[in-house]
């Protein structure tokens, strides 16, 4: 670990000023502090936000969620609103890392940790995210976790959050603040798919603050799930996972939400799939049909062409689950 | 003799140690709390193959806190003047002696500072410059070497006219020990006299290994270690890291601590080698087998020979009366391999209770059937008789706690919603290792006893068990013995590993307790002040500290009284055991029983339930003895469904060289296990306790058990482990 130097923010201004002058923020530290061990961070300041007034689930005006960004990801999942509204959160937060971690991380963190892939987490391989233009050890490695979809010749790396997969079928947004004010931004547009820029993750100006993440009102009632499939039964990262809401009147689909996880450099939005879904009947067949888009445009690596099959069964087997049909 | 009333052994005691354990107060290798002591981190080579060309450190050296760089271009010439150990041609110490690599992560240099911050940032920045070779670490690429050959009968010929013919490739990934505890040592020196707090289990190894390093005598080198964190065969061999350790220790003049990191666990100590592994078997049609040829090929390094009993259970699990085997090793630019749970005995039951089960299928025959019409009356590979052979009863016995029977045979047959579900069975065996062991035995006046030997706990439970027997051989309570281990300059022992320590250690701890106790009798009948003066002393037992007639328990006295009467302070006797020649086929068996779940479109695999039968001879401590059942049964799920070191072959690295990464079970993925050690089982041929040994046994034979279930439930025989969702697609 490079030698640091750690302050404590007591109040947003104050972190707001010491980002500015290139702190990184802490708050978990589940994903940095690792990070830092195996010297793929480097941070020169640390600005811990944990005292920030951050940690508030709140219902919005219309209906929607607004979950603060140092809420920890066990508060979030437990909150009865966000059980009752949207099961899908607490189901892809319960099905991530395991309780201490949980219990640690915050769902501002969630959405900004960094890939799991080993080439980027080993600092003695070729990774043009972690190093812009040393090369990408993972194309032509060991890739059987990397992505199929969104992926580019500089970088196939997964993106690893659950609950950033729930945040993009729910058209989430993130709140953000910083030295020039607060904006908002669609989470779709808030993580970056690599091209040639892998290094850049996030559309995060500097020194900005994400304070909370908002998801909108959907009609009701609203059915939505979280399917994880992984190799054991906690405590890994997905090899694929989907995330699924549906709004059923009068026996058709008026609203579906669907996103993939474990297969996309970011979670995948799977609009081709939603497409197919509204104002269609429930059934079985339907499901196929419609999971069979989850793959357009998968580019499967060696060791994960199983994957494009697996995601499509996946999306398939989560539709029916949320839908309802036997 | 009257026999000694058992009262500890076989009983359900908890660990002796569980206090400590579970309130950190076990001194664990790098928690011994050493005066003055520094901190050592090692550079990993980033090379496969090579030469260094350069190093520099000055970026490490001017960091505040650091005291040393060592590598070759420093470090003194070291004696190796070969070893007395398993390892003769020993290569693995020989570290900072030039400038080759020879393996990606091979220790080039090591920082030494005075703390582990220091040591570890210092350490990313020592540059090493190499020239880089290419690298070979693919088994199926690179040449194989001369084989290893076993043959009875003809069995090519056998084979060809066999009417009924199974020939099949098993695959088995290398596999990683990842014990809880990372391998860790402090080295001091005092004078000449090196102490090594080391995770060992095999103390007196591990100071024979190091002594021969330094050229030093092995009295020279002393190895303190009382408490193991998982071993699993990892812990068996002295690793550069302990070199490393001795070395800046003497070269800096500190006392020295190096841990190695997760990461470093995955090439600066062993693992299991990958194989494949190909099985013929030839049968007429009632399941009779005449031939099996076994082609088996295994990973090692290219500086030493890693061979290890994998072909013995080929040999003699089923009465085949043609055998042919050759083994080949291939070398790789790799570190040398280690036994691992099992070694060897878990890779054949794979590919040799994957074959029977493809035969049974073939047949249409019950798999416990077909081997029953295979077992042997004698050892078939020397004739000799079995000491003790119970497999029909763990047949028995397993497929009626199981419910076996009501198994429909036709794969693919049971459905529960998405998932299928099946059920398999597979047999292990496991050598009985008899290496003799002493253990000194030392009786106080006040009535308590303290047994030592150089031996280890990696976690079995040695301390309980060793007690219980030292227990009721003395006729003490458990509350009043204390078995102390973990130190070379305790009484010899062998390693700790293979299942051989209740066998060798508990059969010294006996003697040495016999002969305690008759020496404590004879004292007493002698003693005219005695109440058992007189008495003839085969009638005498001991029981809570009292020695009484067996008959009249109201004569007698303790041996408190015994002992402050005659002013002894104590009594001792160095116990031993020394295996007379085999006469018999010594090895414990299993028969392992499976249930899955298989997610018909996802591919996923869920163990539901297991059972293991097992013929361990006695059984000295039942309660540890289930707590290895479920261990065993925990680990071989692992190397079924999730065990796999990936090695990228472009440059040797090892890709997943981390606990996210090389996945291990969790809570999650363990259903409900069960193991039963079949009752009565004292082997006395084995040694003189009865005991056969259990840590190997309740590990061989999981794996195929699961993957035959996977075949039942699904109807898809998947010939390479870890099965994964992409075989079952």
């Amino acid at each position: 670990m490079y030698p640091f130097a750690f302050t404590k923010a007591s109040n947003t201004a104050e972190a707001l000023n010491a980002g500015r002058r290139g702190g990184r923020y802490i708050a978990g530290g589940t994903t940095l502090v690792d990070l830092m061990r195996e010297t793929v961070e480097r941070p020169e300041t640390l600005v811990d936000i944990s005292a920030l007034p951050l940690r508030e689930v709140t219902v919005t005006e219309r209906g929607g969620l607004r979950i603060g960004a140092l809420v920890r990801m066990a508060e979030a999942a437990a909150h009865a609103k966000v059980r009752t509204i949207y099961p899908v959160i607490s189901e892809a937060l319960e099905l991530s890392a395991s309780a201490q971690l949980r219990n640690m991380a915050t769902i501002g963190g969630n959405i900004m940790q960094r890939t799991r892939c080993t080439y980027f987490r080993d600092v003695t391989a070729a990774c043009n995210k972690r190093e812009p233009g040393s090369g990408c050890a993972a194309l032509h490695g060991f890739n059987r976790t990397h992505a199929i979809l969104g992926t580019s010749d500089s970088c196939v790396a997964t993106h690893p959050s659950d609950v950033a997969v729930a945040f993009a079928a729910l058209e989430a947004t993130v709140r953000l603040l910083g030295p020039d004010g607060a904006r908002s931004i669609p989470f779709a547009d808030f993580l970056l798919r690599p091209g040639s820029t892998p290094n850049r993750e996030q559309s995060l100006r500097k020194g900005e603050l994400i304070t909370a993440v908002e998801i909108p009102a959907l009609p009701r009632p609203l059915k939505s799930g979280y399917m994880k499939v992984r190799d054991r039964q906690s405590y890994e990262f997905a090899l694929t996972s989907a995330a699924v809401a549906l709004h059923v009147r009068g026996g058709v689909i008026r609203e579906a939400k669907v996103a993939a996880g474990g297969v996309g450099t970011v979670p995948w939005k799977l609009p081709a799939v939603e497409r197919h879904l509204i104002g269609e009947r429930p059934s079985r067949a339907l499901w196929a049909e419609a999971a069979k888009h989850a793959v357009d445009g998968a580019r499967p690596l060696e060791h994960n062409r199983f994957k494009a099959e697996l995601l499509k069964r996946t999306v398939e087997r989560q539709l029916r689950i949320v839908g309802g049909t036997k | 003799m009257s026999p000694q009333p058992q009262a500890a052994v076989g009983a359900p005691l908890s660990r002796v140690d569980g206090r400590l354990k579970v309130t950190g107060k076990a001194t664990y290798a790098a928690e011994h709390d050493i005066k003055g002591v520094v901190h050592a981190v090692i550079v990993d080579s980033t090379i496969g193959r090579g030469r260094i060309t350069g190093i520099d450190t000055r970026a490490a050296l001017a960091q505040p806190g650091v005291i040393k760089v060592i590598s070759h271009l420093n470090a003194p010439r070291l004696a190796y003047r070969g070893t007395e150990n398993d390892w003769p041609d020993s290569k693995q110490l020989r570290i900072f002696q030039d400038d080759k690599v020879l393996f990606r992560g091979q220790p080039v240099a090591v920082v030494v500072a005075t703390t582990l911050e220091a040591a570890e940032h210092a350490a990313h920045l020592v540059k090493v410059r190499y020239d880089a070779e290419k690298t070979s670490t693919d088994m199926a690429t690179a040449p194989a070497g001369e084989p290893v050959n076993y043959a009875r009968g003809d069995a090519d010929k056998a084979y060809e006219s066999a009417a009924v013919q199974v020939d099949a490739t098993y695959q088995q990934a290398r596999a990683h020990h990842n014990a809880m505890e990372p391998h860790a040592t402090i080295a001091r020196w005092d004078g000449d006299q090196l102490t090594l707090w080391d995770k060992t289990q095999w103390p007196m190894g591990t100071q024979k290994d190091v002594a021969a390093v330094f050229g030093i005598p092995n009295d020279s080198v002393r190895v303190i270690s009382p408490f193991v964190g998982g071993g699993f065969g990892n812990a068996i061999r002295a690793w550069p890291h302990i070199a490393i350790a001795a070395v800046a220790a003497r070269e800096t003049g500190r006392p020295v601590k190096l841990v190695l990191s997760r990461r470093q666990l995955y090439f600066g100590v062993g693992y299991r080698p990958s194989y494949e592994y190909r099985v013929r078997l030839g049968s007429d049609r009632r399941g009779r087998v005449s031939a099996m040829v076994q082609h088996l090929k295994s990973e090692t390094s290219t500086y030493e020979n890693f061979i290890e009993g994998v072909l013995n259970t080929g040999q003699m699990v089923y009465n085949a009366p043609h055998v042919r085997q050759d083994h080949r090793t291939v070398p790789l630019d790799v570190n040398t391999p280690i036994w691992m749970r099992g070694p060897g005995y878990a890779t054949a039951a794979f590919a040799i209770e994957s074959a029977m089960d493809e035969l049974a299928h073939e047949l249409d025959i019950d798999p416990i059937e077909l081997r029953r019409h295979n077992e042997p009356e004698e050892d078939p590979s020397n004739g000799l008789p079995f000491s003790t052979r119970r497999l029909r009863e763990c047949y028995t016995v397993g497929a009626r706690e199981f419910g076996w029977n009501r198994r429909d045979p036709k794969p693919r047959s049971t459905r529960d919603g998405d998932w299928l579900i099946g059920t398999g069975m597979a047999v292990g065996t496991y050598d009985v290792i008899r290496n003799g062991a002493q253990a000194r035995v030392r009786l106080n006046a006040d009535g308590t006893a303290l047994i030592q030997s150089a031996t280890s706990d990696m976690g079995p439970g040695t301390y309980t068990s060793q007690s219980q027997v030292a227990a009721d051989a003395l006729g003490l309570t458990m509350r009043n013995v204390t078995f102390q281990l973990g130190d070379s300059t305790m009484p010899t022992a062998p390693p700790h590993g293979g299942s051989q320590t209740m066998i060798n250690i508990g059969s010294a701890v006996q003697d040495g307790c016999d002969k305690v106790r008759k020496q404590a009798i004879k004292l007493a009948v002698e003693d005219k002040d005695s109440p058992l003066y007189g008495v003839d002393a085969e009638d005498i037992v001991v029981r809570a500290g009292r020695l009484h007639v067996s008959d009249n328990p109201a004569r007698g006295e303790t041996y408190r009284q015994l002992l402050t009467r005659n002013n002894r302070t104590h009594l001792e006797v160095l116990g031993s055991w020394t295996p007379g020649q085999a006469r018999h086929s010594m090895y414990t068996y299993g028969a392992i029983f499976a249930e899955v779940a298989v997610d018909a479109s996802l591919g996923l695999v869920r163990v539901r339930r297991m059972l293991g039968v097992f013929d361990a001879g006695r059984i000295i401590s039942p309660k540890l003895a289930d707590s290895q059942a479920l261990g065993g049964m925990v680990g071989g799920i692992g190397a079924a469904l999730l065990e796999h070191t990936v090695t990228d072959h472009r440059d040797g690295r090892i890709v997943n060289a981390n606990l996210a990464d090389y996945m291990v079970p969790v809570n999650a993925d363990i259903p409900d296990l069960r193991g039963i050690f079949l009752d009565g089982g004292e082997d006395l041929e084995a040694d003189p306790i009865g005991v056969k040994g259990l840590g190997e046994i309740v590990y061989i034979g999981v794996a195929p058990a699961i993957a035959n279930a996977v075949f039942h439930a699904t109807g898809r025989r998947v010939r390479e482990l870890p099965i994964t969702a992409e075989a079952l697609l």
